[in-house]
């Protein structure tokens, strides 16, 4: 697959636009259509009317970050510090504990994600051999009032629930 | 000296000092708005009180109040705190009084006594604006300095080495419109753009003197440090330039400043070249004579421009996604109630003179009104230029801005006065 | 000097010591042959197949290199198409009932299971039928935990129980897929040398109970130290790491190999000594009970040595030799007179004949190195005399009793400098938190008059002092690291040729170089 390139043509070298004049007075013809239209209605502006209007998130997007489970609820994770150890920006910190029921033999006992250091770059689900954790929540905007409330933990990282359904995430999802 | 005359000397230093204040949040709005809509998209419109957003007008209130409670700080290294502080005001008080002797109505002639409408009645008129926009560059200069911070002194050499590459080209397109005008009286300038050139077009300066014309908008666009040549605050590589240190109110003062001065300038150039207060084709004279039917013509014309507008607000003021009981609806409806209820008044006002008796004091007052409200619309006009510019083009490099000044419009400015004196000494 | 031969691996001439096997003898020049059974310490055993080689010489086709001695102008392959097969097809079959559970695996990142897939097979598995289940988490006793699925049936641990313990807790049961390595029912592991398997074990099988689950092996940072567990001076790695928002901690022990001291293992013991390190620190100093700045408690300290007119000082057996220069160094300066005396240290009978000693201070030869008297009546004989005593880490409380030490103290204060919280500490009037043996540089000697370095491997967010620097605060005369190396220096000539950093990594032989001294 190769890259399309598109070949722009130099321009700037006749006359008329080496005085500049003329071509600066077409391009406030541009803008001023462009002032025009939207003042005449302003209906066809490209902005979305947030936070009435929500965006559309797709399922490839990287959203807050969620542990998934077992079908009987239960943590899949096992704490193999893949996503840790990958994390470029050092947000993920996990304590791993012996795990008693017979799916695995560790568990992580907090697993906890700074989320003012993430970057969202989506290491964490790549690095994971278990599917265990996922961006898929959706969640996009997070405000708090206080920095200790973006480290979130165990138990709200496995009760979020993925915002898409599965055939989605197969197709690529976060 | 009469009450009258007392009371006309405060009316006109109260318009020519409040109304560039005024103007400040007119400029503000049209700036954020116009920018809005020059790239599609909404500009800020969300801030309001009891949901009346004044088509973002609010929005100025309420930055005003945020940068009048923040905390006013002055960072520790800052040695020279006077200079610091004063330098805001410096910026600021030049750009009002150069607007000072910016005529905006012609003669008042009240009980037989003729009153200049300008807040400085002055001879020296346009070497006064020169002076003090000169001088105005000091307190760029001073800010960059007394902050002691690399981008600060950056932006104000910046702006010192534009400035003066700038008065040059600046003052010698005056030279020009001086030659042609014979007088540095703005008032004189203003009522000698009243007569018409071969009997059908207005003696404007533009007219006259395009490329005086040409030169003065430039070097007025880089006097008030507005992009295209707004390298002295250059964000993309100075942070802010030589403001990068002030924050709050003097940051406010600042900011204010930058548009009074684009307010001022607006100001010469129309009075320059666009006839000042002139109305085209009705000279004061003619206006005065003629009271009676404009009244009359406006009463019409009123009604039926404030019916169209009635009819745009509620297209536009409404929420574009599905909404139960739309707010902005109701809200547009009560603007048009108010515009309504303004529009009375006015008709009112106009009923009083088509009343009074013709060609006196009330026809007088009228004819300084209108021209008045000319004059702003004008103004207006000339600071929407601005704001297109500035969301039009890119900014200069700045070796492109030197060349462009020294190469460009210098030696152009020269052959222009050349090519005027000859013209003029062959027509005398 | 061993004798050198040449011989050829693939096609290239490489230059090794005689009398050694393929495996040691070319690993040694740097040559990789990729073996799971094999460990010099315990022998060649030649059931994993894995260090099938090829000998250019009309022998049979393939060998094992480990029970292959290497000879002059041997040609050896290693990089043909069937050696790389048979590499491959022994890691196929390692791998067919192999749960392939790195993710929770402790061994992962160093396990050679691991390693060479990723070198020599990097193939997708070919089996379809499930694998055999086996039992996971045995405990297995002494501190040894289990897993039957990941074990290769190499026979390590098997060898190192028969072989270097000779008590033989461990042996392989039955054959082929249902081979299990196995303890005898109801005897578990159950000697001092037990968690040695662990390292042994080239996979993940035998896991350490105390380390299990802590930290994956690749967040661990190494250093090169010196057990100071007993006088023996076992060689060790320290791993170590700091997380995120956290001190720097100590997460094990590994022994590294030194010849002369200990070989490949250490014991239980001093394996889990890392405990201390992290444990029970004292991080403070004190002014009697009370908590203070360091500057304050100085303060007070070179008060309290100004007012008195007879002072001794005691030093810990386990204080590097630069610390006992520097302090002995400033017993001259304050004319005090200076004892090592430290008999709670030596528990009698507690030593075995293999690395495990009696006396468990890890300088004690150092402190005759430099002429310090150790002796109890020397001690008791100074203290009589003395108001002031200052104890550089001597864990009093080990040679005497509560009373005992109420009794020998009674007309004398002291000023303690500690590593550890301890009981003798309460009758302190001053105590100086310093830093423990993880957290500086320096020599110790140990039983055999072998003088080994050690090297800094934890940097804690709060550093403490060292004893150094504490007596150059006391008006020691030797302030420097330099000053102090070149003391040492003129106390062990031995050590003349070297600087801090070309000690050699095996540790001078202090015997040796006195002989070499005499004769010269």
């Amino acid at each position: 697959m190769g890259a399309k390139v598109k070949t722009m043509e130099r321009r700037g070298s006749t006359f008329i636009e080496r005085i500049y004049l003329v071509e600066i007075f077409k391009g406030m013809a541009r803008t001023l259509s462009h002032l025009l239209r939207n003042l005449k209605d302003n209906s066809k502006l490209y902005v979305r009317h947030y936070p009435e209007v929500q965006p559309e998130i797709p399922a490839g997007w990287r959203g807050r970050h969620r542990l998934t489970t077992h079908d009987d609820g239960t943590v899949k994770c096992v704490a193999c510090f893949m996503c840790q150890t990958n994390c470029p920006a050092d947000c993920i910190s996990i304590e791993a504990g012996e795990r008693h029921d017979d799916k695995a033999e560790k568990m992580p006992v907090s697993f906890n994600i700074n989320l003012l250091e993430c970057i969202y770059c989506g290491y964490c689900v790549e690095a994971c051999p278990l599917d265990a954790i996922r961006m898929d929540t959706g969640i996009f905007s997070l405000t708090d009032n206080n920095r200790q409330a973006f480290i979130i933990g165990l138990d709200e990282l496995l009760t979020t629930p993925g915002a898409y359904p599965e055939e989605d995430q197969k197709k690529g999802g976060a | 000296m009469s009450l009258l005359d007392i009371f006309m000397i405060a009316v006109r230093v109260a318009f020519s000092a409040f109304i560039p204040l005024c103007f400040i949040a007119v400029c503000v709005w049209m700036e954020r708005r116009g920018a809005g809509f020059f790239q599609d998209r909404a500009g800020p419109n969300r801030a309001a009180i009891y949901g009346f957003r004044a088509a973002g007008l609010v929005q100025n209130a309420a930055d005003g109040i945020k940068l009048f409670f923040k905390e006013d700080m002055i960072s520790d290294h800052i040695k020279h705190k006077f200079f610091f502080v004063m330098a805001p005001f410096i910026v600021f008080f030049c750009a009002i009084i150069s607007f000072a002797v910016v005529p905006f109505a012609d003669t008042l002639v009240l009980g037989g006594r003729g009153y200049v409408m300008q807040g400085i009645p002055m001879d020296i008129g346009i070497l006064w604006f020169l002076a003090v926009t000169g001088f105005s560059v000091y307190g760029i200069i001073l800010a960059g300095w007394s902050s002691a911070n690399k981008f600060g002194l950056l932006g104000s050499l910046r702006s010192a080495a534009q400035v003066i590459s700038y008065e040059i080209p600046m003052g010698l397109a005056l030279v020009s419109m001086l030659i042609v005008y014979g007088t540095v009286n703005l008032s004189e300038m203003a009522q000698y753009q009243g007569q018409l050139l071969f009997g059908f077009i207005p003696m404007w300066g533009a007219f006259l003197q395009p490329v005086s014309l040409m030169i003065f908008v430039i070097a007025a666009f880089a006097e008030c440090n507005r992009t295209p040549f707004d390298l002295a605050e250059g964000e993309s590589e100075l942070v802010a330039g030589f403001h990068v240190e002030y924050s709050a109110m003097k940051f406010a003062v600042f900011f204010m400043g930058e548009y009074v001065a684009m307010f001022a300038s607006s100001a010469i150039i129309i009075t320059l070249f666009f006839g000042g207060y002139q109305i085209p084709f009705l000279n004061t004279q003619a206006l005065i004579t003629f009271a009676k039917p404009v009244a009359f013509f406006m009463m019409i014309g009123l009604p039926i421009g404030m019916y169209y507008f009635a009819g745009w607000i509620r297209r536009n003021n409404v929420s574009h996604y599905p909404r139960e009981n739309d707010p902005r609806v109701t809200e547009a409806n009560v603007y048009i109630k108010c515009f309504w209820g303004l529009v009375v008044i006015i008709e009112l006002l106009l009923i009083g003179i088509l009343i009074c008796q013709s060609g006196g004091s009330a026809a007088h007052v009228f004819v300084a009104l209108l021209q008045i409200c000319t004059f702003l619309v004008k103004v207006t006009m000339m600071i929407f230029v601005y704001i297109w510019v500035r969301w039009t083009l890119p900014r200069f490099r700045y070796d492109q801005l030197q060349k462009l000044g020294w190469q460009m419009l210098l030696p152009l400015a020269l052959l222009n006065i050349f090519i005027t004196s000859a013209v003029v000494i062959a027509l005398s | 000097m061993a004798d050198k031969i040449k011989l050829f691996v693939n096609g290239e001439e490489v230059e090794v010591e005689a009398g050694k096997n393929l495996i040691d003898a070319v690993g040694a020049v740097g040559i990789e042959i990729p073996h799971l059974c094999y460990h010099p310490a315990l022998g060649a055993d030649g059931n994993c197949r894995m260090c099938l080689v090829g000998i250019e010489d009309g022998r049979p086709p393939l060998v094992p290199a480990c029970k292959t001695r290497a000879q002059e102008g041997m040609k050896v392959l290693l990089d043909a198409k069937h050696i790389k097969k048979i590499q491959r097809d022994v890691m196929e079959l390692e791998l067919i009932n192999h749960p392939i559970d790195c993710p929770v695996c402790d061994q992962a990142g160093e396990c050679k299971l691991q390693d060479y897939y990723m070198s020599y097979d990097q193939a997708e598995s070919r089996m379809t039928v499930a694998p055999v289940k086996k039992n996971k988490k045995m405990d297995f006793g002494g501190g040894v935990v289990h897993d039957q699925e990941r074990c290769i049936i190499c026979g390590r641990c098997v060898r190192f129980l028969r072989q270097i313990t000779k008590t033989g807790e461990l042996g392989i049961i039955n054959r082929t897929d249902v081979a299990r390595v196995n303890i005898f029912p109801g005897r578990p592991i159950n000697n001092r040398y037990g968690i040695n398997v662990v390292d042994l074990c080239p996979v993940g099988a035998m896991t350490s109970s105390d380390f299990r689950f802590k930290q994956r092996v690749w967040f661990l940072k190494k250093a090169l130290s010196v057990c100071h567990g007993c006088s023996k001076g076992c060689n060790l790695t320290i791993d170590h790491n700091k997380e995120k928002n956290k001190d720097d901690i100590i997460y094990r022990f590994r022994p590294r190999l030194n010849e002369q001291v200990n070989g490949y293992f250490i014991c239980d013991e001093g394996r889990l000594s890392y405990k201390l390190e992290n444990e029970d620190r004292l991080t403070t100093p004190k002014i009697g009970t009370v908590e203070r700045d360091l500057t304050d408690v100085l303060a007070s300290c070179k008060n309290e040595i100004e007012m008195s007119t007879n002072v001794t000082i005691l030093l810990s057996p386990n204080a590097s030799l630069e610390q006992m220069v520097a302090v002995k160094a400033l017993a001259g300066k304050l004319n005090a007179s200076i004892s090592g005396f430290s008999d709670g240290y030596i528990i009698t009978g507690d030593g075995d004949d293999y690395l495990i000693q009696d006396d468990k201070a890890a300088n004690r030869k150092g402190l005759e190195l430099l002429g310090i008297d150790t002796s109890q009546q020397g001690f008791e004989q100074a203290i009589a005399e003395a108001d002031l005593l200052i104890n550089f880490g001597n864990n009093l409380g080990l040679s005497y009793g509560a009373d005992a030490l109420k009794t020998l103290l009674t007309d004398t204060k002291t000023i303690a400098c500690a590593t550890h919280d301890s009981e003798y500490l309460a009758g302190a009037k001053l105590t100086i938190a310093v830093r423990s043996y993880s957290e500086y540089d320096g020599c110790v000697v140990n039983c055999d008059n072998i003088l080994q370095k050690f090297n800094k491997a934890v940097t804690k967010n709060n550093e403490l002092p060292t004893i150094c620097e504490i007596a150059a605060e006391f008006g020691g005369p030797l302030t420097s690291p330099a000053e102090i190396f070149a003391e040492l220096q003129q106390a062990a000539p031995a050590l003349k040729p070297y600087q801090p950093a070309t000690i050699p990594a095996e540790g001078l032989n202090l015997n040796d170089s006195e002989a070499a001294n005499v004769t010269a």
